[in-house]
C-alpha cells in the first residue's frame, strides 16, 4: 500500500527528530553512564537528529536502563503514560532485558518489558554506544519499513 | 491594487510570516551548528543537505505529535498563551524597518511598542509555567520573571542610547541616522554589549538559561508543554531570536537601508549577531540565579549609565 504524501513527510519528520529521554530504573549506573557516552562529541548523536530532553512530555524515546525494581516500575509506568504518542521505548542493558545480574532478587522484577511494553532491546552489561546508536539505527529502519 | 499586494506580501511572505519561520528555522540550524563546531562535533547531518531541514523536522515532528492538556492545568489559559507569545513576537516581526510594510506602520515611539511586544513572551512563560500547574513549570515561570528584573532595566537602557544619540524614537528613522553616521557604532559600543547581554538573557539561552535549567528543573516553563503547543513554543523562541538580533542590528548596526538591498543586508547584519550570540551559549556555562541578579545591577546597569552619560556628554558638547 502506498502512503499519501502527508503521511510520508510525518514519518520523515519523526524518524529524523528523536527526542531521548533517560530513565534509570535500578541500574548499577553502568549503563546510564555508556547511554550518555553515546550523546558525547566521539559519537554526536545530534548527527541524526537525537536530542537529550529532561521532560516525557517533549520525548519519543524513552531509554530505560535497570531492572525494575518494586519502588521503581509505578514510576516508569506514569513516566511512560505521560509520553506523548507515538512513542518508542528502548531497553538498555541486560539488565533491563531480563533483569540481569539482579534477576531472581527478592525486590527485582525482570526487565524493562514487566512495567511497560518495549521496541529495542540492547544486550550488554553495560552496553556499548555503538550498540545503542546501531539500535536506533535498526528501529529506523524497522518503522520505515512497516 | 499594486499596494494590497504589497501588504499582503509583507504580511505573509517577508517579513511576515512565512519568510520570519523559514528564517527563525535556518536560526535555528545555524545556532545548533555553530555549538557542535565549537564542542569539535558536526552537527545535524543527514537531514537535508549538512542537515539544514533539521529544524523543520523538529518542527513538523512536534506538530504530528499527541497534544496532552493535562488533568490539573487551567485549560484555557495552558492551550491559549502559546499562541499569544507566537502573536506577539510576529507583531514585532512587522515592525521591523524593512520590507514595505514599513511605509505604514512606522512611527515615533515603535521602538518602544517593539521591546514591549519583545517583553511579552517572558510573561507568557511564566503564566504558562504557572497554569499547567506542576512545580517544575511554576519554578521555571517565578524563576524567568525574576531573572526579568534582572536584565529588562540594563536592556532597555542599552536599546534607548542609540535614540537618544540619534534624538530619535522611530526604528526606520534610528536606522538610517546611524548608517550615515558609522562612527554611532563606536560611540556607543558598551551599550551595544549590554543589549547583546541582555538579548541573550531575554531569550534565556546559556548563560542565562535559568528558567528553563534542565538539569535542575526539567524544562522549566515549558515542561509540561507537548506536541503542537510545544511547536509553537518553540517556533516563537526562535522567532525572537531573529527578531531580537534583528532588532539589535536594526539600531545598532545601521539598519537594512532601502530597496533590493535590504534583505541580503537584513541576512548579514543579523546572523552577525545570531552568530555572536551561538558562541556564547557554547563558550559559557549557565549562572545561578543570584549570581545573575548580581551580575545585571553591579555591572551591566552601571554600564549602561555611563553609556547614557556619554551620550549626554557628546550631545553637550555638540559632537554628535
Ligand atoms: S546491564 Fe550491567 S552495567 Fe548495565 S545496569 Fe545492569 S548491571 Fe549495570
Amino acid at each position: 500500500m502506498k502512503k499519501s504524501v502527508i503521511a510520508r513527510i510525518k514519518e520523515w519528520a519523526r524518524l529524523n527528530s528523536l527526542w531521548v529521554l533517560h530513565f534509570n530504573s535500578g541500574a548499577c549506573n553502568g549503563c546510564d553512564i555508556e547511554i550518555l557516552d553515546a550523546l558525547t562529541p566521539r559519537y554526536d548523536v545530534e548527527r541524526f537528529g537525537i536530542r537529550l530532553k529532561a521532560s516525557p512530555r517533549h520525548a519519543d524515546v524513552l531509554l530505560a536502563s535497570g531492572p525494575v525494581n518494586h519502588q521503581s516500575a509505578a514510576r516508569l509506568k506514569r513516566i511512560y503514560d505521560q509520553m506523548p504518542d507515538p512513542k518508542i521505548v528502548i531497553a538498555v542493558g541486560t539488565c533491563a532485558c531480563s533483569g540481569g545480574v539482579f534477576r531472581g532478587c527478592y525486590n527485582i522484577h525482570s526487565g524493562i518489558d514487566s512495567a511497560v511494553p518495549v521496541d529495542a532491546y540492547i544486550t550488554g552489561c553495560p552496553v556499548k554506544p555503538e550498540a545503542i546508536i546501531d539500535a536506533v539505527a535498526k528501529l529506523i529502519n524497522k518503522v520505515k519499513a512497516a | 491594487m499594486n499596494e494590497t499586494l504589497q501588504v499582503l506580501f509583507s504580511l505573509f511572505i517577508f517579513p511576515g510570516l512565512f519568510g520570519m519561520v523559514a528564517l527563525a528555522l535556518l536560526a535555528d540550524w545555524v545556532d545548533r551548528k555553530v555549538y557542535a563546531r565549537v564542542q569539535q562535533r558536526v552537527g545535524p547531518m543527514y537531514t537535508g543537505k549538512a542537515g539544514i531541514l533539521q529544524p523543520l523536522a523538529d518542527v513538523i515532528k512536534l506538530l504530528s505529535k499527541e497534544d496532552i492538556t493535562p488533568g490539573e492545568s487551567s485549560k484555557f489559559m495552558f492551550n491559549f498563551l502559546p499562541l499569544a507569545a507566537f502573536a506577539a513576537v510576529m507583531s514585532a516581526a512587522l515592525l521591523l524597518p524593512i520590507g514595505f510594510l514599513n511605509a505604514y506602520n512606522s512611527f515615533p515611539g515603535d521602538l518602544l511598542i517593539m521591546l514591549y511586544l519583545l517583553g511579552l513572551p517572558t510573561i507568557v512563560y511564566f503564566l504558562a509555567g504557572w497554569h499547567s500547574h506542576s512545580y517544575f513549570g511554576i519554578f521555571g515561570g517565578v524563576r524567568a520573571v525574576t531573572q526579568l528584573f534582572a536584565y529588562e532595566v540594563p536592556f532597555l537602557l542599552a536599546v534607548l542610547t542609540p535614540a537618544l544619540l540619534t534624538g530619535s524614537w522611530q526604528l526606520s528613522e534610528i536606522s538610517r541616522l546611524s548608517a550615515s553616521h558609522p562612527l554611532y557604532l563606536l560611540a556607543h559600543l558598551l551599550a551595544f554589549t549590554v543589549a547583546i547581554l541582555g538579548l541573550q538573557a531575554k531569550l534565556e539561552r546559556v548563560p542565562f538559561d535559568i528558567p528553563e535549567a534542565e538539569t535542575e528543573i526539567v524544562g522549566g516553563p515549558t515542561t509540561e508543554y507537548s506536541g503542537r503547543k510545544l511547536a509553537v513554543l518553540h517556533l516563537t523562541h526562535e522567532l525572537m531570536f531573529v527578531v531580537g538580533s534583528a532588532t539589535l542590528a536594526s539600531i545598532f548596526l545601521g539598519g537594512f537601508g532601502s530597496g533590493l538591498w535590504q534583505f541580503p543586508l537584513f541576512l548579514v547584519k543579523t546572523f552577525a549577531i545570531i552568530f555572536i550570540l551561538s558562541l556564547m551559549r557554547a563558550a559559557a556555562a549557565r549562572m545561578r540565579i543570584d549570581q545573575l541578579i548580581e551580575f545585571s545591577w553591579k555591572y551591566l546597569a552601571p554600564m549602561s549609565c555611563l553609556q547614557f552619560l556619554f551620550i549626554i556628554v557628546l550631545k553637550v558638547l555638540e559632537i554628535a
